[in-house]
């Protein structure tokens, strides 16, 4: 590896920072203004295209790898900032579908360092146990292969205890994926159960339109066995009013949110879909930060970022991110809060005053202008 | 086992809790720092037991918390300042004189133009309606000066949708302004409302579309339109025409874009931050977002800028 100017800055600045009254100063430092941070408003969900590793790697003359490890470190000291300072789901792009287009050897690379990564994030005393947050895997599943699905699997089993907090890895993923699953789903739950595999065989030649029958008389019956499967499904091909039996299965997504099976077409809203998102229970999505000054989604939180989000793009690579690229930001965001929650309240009180009709002739005009401020 | 009998008479009083886990951790555990020492989530007990550290603990953040904010508003401020001055820079030393040759001139050394540019207006209770068309009037001549063929632009509430052929009829007084008699052709419309040419693409032939082409939308267009298509795919499906697996991206993408818009390549915001108001969220994938910090109006030069960001294009200060 070749050490470049950068490399070697970086490794005085390294250890300047490990001296241990700098150490201890920086520490409190950081304390104060974490501490400082949680007495004003905090975004409850923040999000991270962390762009510009390979683009940071090239720059400084490194190995397109040891780019995304710098990254994963900056990931690291933003997840326990965020964490200290109490926001409660951080989602991060960790890998966009359209990635795979990559060559194959830094697809494969990055699936490494995800892999193990993703194991030591989760390991009993780090970072995601220390401030109590469950990791999760958003994403479509069968693109990636089986040993990096173990590792998914075991960081998700490991943390799942946690319920401090969230941090959503968004692996292989793509917004316009993720829409179009929640349409899927939403689908596949409006349209007919298709039948259980048991009764396809009987079903299958006898009547296909059996498909028209079950939605209008499924709502007459709730509970009852799957035992009666077979004979109630005779009974719906036969036209009887007591189709009754198709069971309503319950069933309970990976977000804990219970579905219904069969949908009401009057029922879909934009609620629906946002249910079958991967970030259903999730709050709504506060802060997005882009970084590498590229001013683009791409593919990114499309539904959960297009309407009260603010979104934020970054003129620094992603390893180069730091505290004093997010504090900035987070005291910013903080202040615009502050801001519209006392406009709200304005609003409010003088609604009252109209209504109450006390204080005639009283027009706040004094606080007309703060609305246009920023 | 006689090795056991032979070691140093500690291990042996000690033995069972070297043995036994759970002995092994409980003796441990006297040497271990308690657990929530630094653990920032649990002031609560701290509370309990040290009020009036606790106390003015909090009183010391607010306070930093204040002079951080107070800090952080005195940079916007200034921040506010350099840009205003900026952005008034660049309003004197680009401005069109509603010539679109100057317009063409501006843009000629850009190596790629957008083809199809989105803006985001806000509706303001001051300027009114009056005001909203006479933007997208502005805009619409630009973008025919520019040489962009179409242009849509997002207004939230929808109130544009309602004055399509005023619209129309405003644009083409403005376009006359620039251009002369030979202004060029333009046909306004919105998602499910008929378009509105009022003769303008008489003349051309059959299948052309004309020189400019102005879309309204609004925030029915976008979660809205995503539900709407939901609820045809799910009544698709209960008629057994299809199943959830021919649910495609692909398929999504060709129906949202004949409801509403493509894909647009540029997206201009004229706020001073960036907030997409309920912009249609699938259209909005790769588009390129443009704002300039702390403007607040909108003005030919935001409409350049964002133009030359595009084209990656250094823009020259002095001119």
């Amino acid at each position: 590896m070749s050490s470049s100017g950068l490399r070697t800055s970086l490794r005085t600045r390294r250890w300047f920072s490990s001296l241990p009254p700098i150490e201890w100063l920086s520490l409190r430092l950081q304390e104060a203004l974490i501490g400082a941070l949680r007495q004003g408003p905090i975004p409850q969900h923040v999000a991270f295209v962390m762009d510009g590793n390979r683009r940071f790697a090239r720059q400084s003359h490194i190995e397109t790898t040891e780019g995304h490890n710098l990254g994963f470190e900056a990931l690291a000291k933003i997840l326990e900032i965020c964490y200290k300072a109490g926001v409660k789901v951080v989602t991060i792009y960790a890998f966009s579908i359209e990635n795979f287009k990559r060559s194959k050897y830094e697809v494969d690379a990055l699936m490494d360092i995800a892999k193990i990564k993703l194991s030591q994030l989760s390991q009993h005393g780090d970072l995601l146990d220390r401030y109590g947050a469950k990791i999760r895997i958003l994403g479509h599943r069968s693109l990636v292969n089986q040993e990096v699905l173990d590792a998914i699997d075991r960081a998700t089993e490991l943390t799942k205890h946690n319920n401090k907090a969230i941090l959503n890895v968004c692996f292989p993923y793509t917004s316009r994926d993720e829409i179009t699953s929640a349409i899927q789903s939403i689908v596949a739950l409006a349209a007919p159960p298709r039948p259980h595999r048991q009764n396809l065989e009987t079903l299958a030649e006898e009547k296909p339109e059996i498909s028209d029958a079950i939605p209008e008389n499924i709502s007459q019956s709730r509970s009852e066995s799957p035992a009666s499967n077979t004979t109630s499904a005779s009974t719906v091909v036969s036209g009887s009013p007591h189709t009754s039996s198709v069971p309503l299965r319950e069933h309970i997504d990976f977000a804990g949110v219970r579905h219904r099976d069969i949908l009401d077409l009057e029922d879909i809203s934009e609620q629906t879909v946002t249910e079958h998102l991967f970030t259903a229970d999730n709050p709504p999505l506060d802060l997005l930060i882009r970084t590498s000054g590229v001013e683009r989604l791409s593919d990114f939180m499309l539904w959960q970022a297009h309407q009260d989000t603010d979104i934020e793009f970054v003129d620094c690579m992603w390893p180069e991110f730091d505290v004093w690229h997010f504090l900035p930001i987070l005291l910013g965001w903080g202040l615009k809060r502050k801001r519209f929650l006392r406009e709200v309240k304005l609003e409010e009180e003088r609604k009252y005053n109209r209504n109450g009709n006390w204080m005639k002739g009283w027009e706040p005009e004094e606080y007309t202008h703060t609305k246009k401020a920023l | 086992m006689s090795t056991r009998a032979v070691a140093p008479p500690i291990a042996t009083t000690r033995k069972k809790e070297f043995e036994d886990p759970k002995a092994r951790a409980a003796y441990v555990k006297k040497f271990l720092p308690t657990d929530d020492a630094d653990d920032p989530s649990t002031p609560r007990t701290r509370s309990r037991s040290r009020p009036i550290r606790t106390f003015v603990k909090i009183g010391f953040y607010k306070l930093i918390l204040w002079v951080l904010y107070s800090i952080t508003s005195l940079y916007f401020r200034a921040r506010f300042v350099y840009n205003f001055i900026l952005n008034r820079w660049f309003s004197v030393l680009y401005y069109h004189h509603k010539t679109p040759e100057l317009i063409q001139k501006d843009v000629k050394q850009l190596d790629r133009l957008p083809q199809h540019v989105s803006v985001i207006l806000e509706f303001e209770k001051e300027g009114g309606v009056e005001q909203l068309i006479d933007h997208v009037a502005e805009i619409s001549c630009w973008c025919a000066s520019a040489g962009i063929p179409t242009l849509s632009v997002y207004e939230q509430t929808g109130t544009l949708k309602k004055y399509i052929s005023t619209s129309h009829r405003i644009t083409s007084q403005r376009l006359h302004s620039y251009f002369g008699k030979k202004r060029p052709t333009l046909r306004v419309l919105a998602p499910h409302l008929p378009s509105y040419t009022n003769g303008d693409t008489e003349d051309l032939p059959e299948g052309e579309s004309p020189d400019l082409e102005v879309i309204f939308i609004s925030s029915e267009d976008g979660r809205e339109s995503i539900v709407d298509l939901t609820k045809t795919l799910c009544e698709m499906a209960i008629r057994g025409k299809m199943t959830k697996d021919d649910v495609t991206a692909e398929l999504i993408e060709a129906e949202l874009e004949s409801l509403t818009i493509p894909e647009p390549d540029l997206l201009i915001l004229f706020s001073p931050s960036v907030k997409l108001l309920g912009y249609p969220p699938w259209q909005i994938r790769l588009t390129e977002i443009f704002h300039l910090p702390d403007n607040d109006a909108v003005g030919y030069q935001v409409f350049l800028r964002a133009l030359y960001n595009y084209a990656k294009c250094e823009m020259r200060f002095g001119r």
